[in-house]
């Protein structure tokens, strides 16, 4: 008997300091809580016409591919926060990647490869290429503005996400491009009827960035710098170089997402898309439990940090919540869940 | 009053850092708490100030039991904990840190400074100081800050006081003013824990001892019967060496020079050079600019002038590039500089040697754990599990892992920034041994320091700095505290060899 409870107890406490150690525990619980809840009120609210398992199927591949390209940015967010920086141009970057993709793809007579007589998947892969590299450069032109300008993010970047926005709607202005029908194939195709590509390109990502953030040099230098800069600097680590190098990783991730977005619509509004891409993605860090001061986070977090916003935006449109409504429960997601954390350090 | 605590057991993981330690401190007493970093004394004291909870064991106040889960249960039985990090605040006067927190308010909500000054004034008075309440902290000199620490404990009718190392920022004469104050506290009836590094001071200020061994309690008795070569034998669990270190090593060819190094602000014109298997001192007081030399040379800051390594011409403006040509750096203020917190012992053992054992940018994990725990071996790296975070393991450790992560790159010259503070007499004796291994083993290594025995049992030359300018350069015998300080305040070179 006595045996028993002692096991119990001993359970317990080991479940206690699991919990403590991995706040990753508690973020995949408020997961599983708000998953159980939706499941229910699909259940309670199923059309007896139609299957069940499909509708719920449906619902999270919708969830799923509906948060995909922010998913993708939280993904490089999550490194920008975790070596003690923030960025707050990636929306405007996509909308910059973008135009530039469009305009390197565009189907007119007039567009710039097909003037030169590529057209297709070709013409798709130079699009393609030229949008990574050009995100990879405007994160690299911000990289040093912070690196070797000594700006703090928030600044820079402030300024990045006036400048990109700003300059490709006076670029664009006049500009037209039309995107290619193939071109469309990237986000819709549909593989066994369902449309889940986004999905893969985010889970691809997230798995790959995961390894990086655990096993690579770049990885564990992001954490030693976001932790102790001067450290990192005296242990041989060249601080500028791989800072220049998280905030380049982080414009290829909103290529991606741009990418993503152009082909999933066919066109992109340059003054509307992609803006409050930033405070999504870093409310998904955050929820995911990285910490704002740097040092600590990680990318499976961010990826259930991500899910949480997405399965709550869903309950609220069950719930049939007022629009104008949700941004507050957003709102109060990521306080609640920082206060959460706040909670497991101080124990 | 008595306090005692019995049979108290803390652990941290799988790490044991308190096992059934009974201590115990009666009014009227100031007694000596002692240990190595790492023995558990911070922990203790912890315990008894009501910051960390006890795994086992019970605390006893006049043979009551006593429970305190957080600092002002501790407080409202008279226990008052000054921590070695003093919690004034400089932008505020003295009586509003007396009452911080517990500020006197009028009526209307407003402070009532009248009231707050005037029972400042009070408990001065008993404890027969001339302090004017209103002035500000940040005017204070170190011993009165800490004077004030211990007022504002009085004011809190505190009958046992924990000092934590009060003595480490202070001058000969603060120390006085500070152990007068506790002479006069004993004689009030207040019991003192004086916890410290410092076994000379504990002669003249303490009643009894109480020494704390990996987590054991292994002495205790009345200071009269001990000398300090007695506490520091049973602190270190052996004899403790204080000879001369320094083997006469064949210096081999000439690894580093620097000629005429400036950075305008710091230090100028410095030209020196270092050879194989030599151990050079580098010393002098604050502001000689001796870190900031050698800071600039292993590229953490810019230079002008040139520097040699193996006797060519490089231009080093990182500290990758630093390391790849050979140099190591442990800097000074391990908290700041030499650990990363939020990383686990093995990457902090580890971190220089990543891009290394890397194969396009994938770290070789199995080669990283290997080499780390050669090292850990070699080095009698006490931890737990190599997962565990850093700042899991004592001073003394940590330092020692910053000391693996650099002898794990195998540098030609390894720069020792002041290698052992902060680090107890047993781990500092053995990183004395590891330095003079490196040398052995045909190692430039470069000892920064400002304690003159370490440099003068250790080094085979030394440059005594001044105001960032190389003043004059030792050899030998003609190294000694008396000719150290001398040139270290700006004295010409003694005469080479003196008589006598």
């Amino acid at each position: 008997m006595e045996n028993k409870t002692l096991q119990k107890d001993n359970l317990a406490r080991r479940f206690a300091t699991q919990w403590k150690q991995n706040p990753l525990i508690s973020t995949a619980l408020v997961l599983v809580l708000m998953v159980i809840i939706q499941t229910a009120v699909m259940v309670a609210k199923a059309d007896p016409g139609t299957s069940l398992g499909l509708s719920i199927f449906n619902n999270w591949l919708n969830i799923l591919r509906n948060n995909a390209p922010v998913g993708i940015i939280a993904l490089g967010m999550t490194f920008v926060i975790i070596s003690g920086g923030i960025d707050l141009g990636v929306g405007s970057t996509l909308v910059a990647v973008g135009a530039m993709v469009m305009v390197l793809i565009d189907g007119a007579p007039t567009g710039v490869l097909t003037k030169m007589g590529i057209t297709g998947v070709p013409a798709y892969l130079i699009g393609i290429a030229g949008g990574v590299l050009f995100g990879a450069v405007l994160g690299e032109l911000t990289g040093m503005l912070i690196a070797h300008g000594k700006l703090p993010p928030f600044i820079a970047t402030l300024g990045t996400m006036k400048i990109f926005r700003s300059v490709t709607q006076q670029l664009m202005q006049h500009a037209n491009p039309s995107v290619p029908k193939g071109f469309l194939n990237i986000a819709n195709y549909r593989i066994g009827g369902f449309s889940v590509l986004p999905i893969f390109y985010w889970l691809i990502l997230a798995a790959v960035l995961y390894l990086v953030s655990k096993r690579t040099t770049f990885g564990r230098h992001v954490f030693a710098i976001g932790s102790n800069v001067k450290t990192a600097k005296l242990s041989g680590i060249n601080v500028n170089k791989v800072k220049r190098r998280i905030y380049a990783l982080m414009g290829v991730l909103v290529s991606v997402a741009a990418i993503i977005q152009v082909s999933r619509i066919g066109s992109m509004d340059y003054a509307s898309a992609g803006s409050g891409n930033e405070m999504d993605a870093i409310a998904a860090v955050i929820v995911g439990g990285t910490s704002m001061a740097g040092g600590k986070g990680s990318i499976v977090g961010t990826v259930l940090g991500m899910l949480i916003i997405g399965v709550m935006n869903n309950l609220l449109t069950l719930f049939g919540v007022p629009p104008f409504l949700r941004e507050a429960f957003k709102g109060i997601i990521v306080i609640v869940a920082v206060l959460l954390q706040k909670k497991e350090a101080d124990a | 009053m008595i306090l005692e605590m019995q049979g108290i057991c803390k652990s941290f993981g799988a790490n044991e850092v308190l096992k059934q330690v009974d201590f115990r401190v009666q009014g009227g007493e100031i007694c000596a708490l002692l240990g190595e970093n790492g023995a558990g004394k911070s922990t203790l004291m912890n315990i008894l100030g009501g910051v960390l909870p006890a795994d086992a064991g019970v605390i006893q106040i006049d043979a009551n039991a006593v429970q305190f889960h957080k600092p002002s249960d501790s407080l409202k039985a008279g226990v008052a904990f000054i921590h070695q990090e003093l919690s004034l605040i400089n932008d505020l006067a003295i009586f509003e840190n007396m009452f911080i927190g517990r500020e006197l308010k009028k009526k209307s909500g407003l402070l009532d400074v009248a009231r707050m000054v005037e029972k400042t004034k009070e408990v001065f008075d008993r404890l027969e100081l001339r302090l004017d309440p209103q002035t500000m902290v940040r005017d204070l000199d170190a011993s009165y800050k800490q004077i004030v620490e211990i007022a504002r404990a009085m004011m809190m009718d505190a009958s046992i006081i924990i000092m934590d190392e009060p003595t480490t920022a202070l001058t000969d004469p603060e120390i006085q003013r500070v152990f007068d104050m506790m002479r006069m506290l004993r004689q009030q009836g207040v019991g003192i824990i004086f916890i410290s590094h410092k076994l000379r001071e504990v002669m003249e200020v303490c009643d009894r001892y109480t020494v704390l061994r990996d987590g054991n309690m292994v002495a205790s008795g009345p200071v009269a019967q001990v000398t300090t070569h007695d506490l520091a034998r049973f602190m270190v669990g052996h004899d403790v060496r204080t000879e001369s270190l320094r083997q006469s090593n064949e210096a081999g060819a000439e690894v580093l020079r620097g000629e005429g190094l400036s950075d305008g602000v710091n230090f100028k014109d410095v030209t020196f050079s270092v050879h194989a298997g030599e151990v050079l001192g580098v010393t002098g007081l604050l502001g000689d600019g001796r870190s900031e030399l050698f800071q600039a040379i292993f590229g953490a800051a810019p230079y002008s002038g040139q520097v040699y390594v193996d006797g060519k011409n490089v231009k080093i403006h990182t500290t990758p590039q630093a390391i790849d040509l050979g140099i190591g750096y442990v800097p000074r203020n391990r908290k700041e500089n030499g650990i990363i917190k939020d990383m686990t012992i093995l990457e902090n053992g580890s971190i220089v040697t990543w891009p290394r054992i890397s194969k396009f940018g994938w770290i070789d994990r199995l080669k990283q754990r290997k080499d780390f725990e050669a090292q850990a071996a070699g080095l009698h790296i006490k931890y737990g599990r190599q997962s565990d975070l850093i700042t899991s393991l004592s001073g003394g450790n940590q330092q020692k892992v910053v000391l693996a992560k650099w002898l794990t790159a195998g540098p030609k010259v390894l720069i020792l920034d002041n290698p052992t503070q902060g680090v107890d007499v047993g781990a500092k004796e053995e990183i004395y041994d590891i330095i003079l291994r490196l040398a052995g083993e045909g190692v430039a290594v470069v000892v920064l320091s400002s304690e003159a025995q370490e440099i003068i049992r250790l080094c085979d030359r030394t440059l005594v700095m001044y105001h960032g300018s190389i003043q004059g350069e030792l050899v030998g015998d003609a190294m000694n505290e008396q000719t150290i300080m001398h040139m270290a305040t700006g004295g010409a070179e003694a005469p080479v060899a003196a008589e006598e």
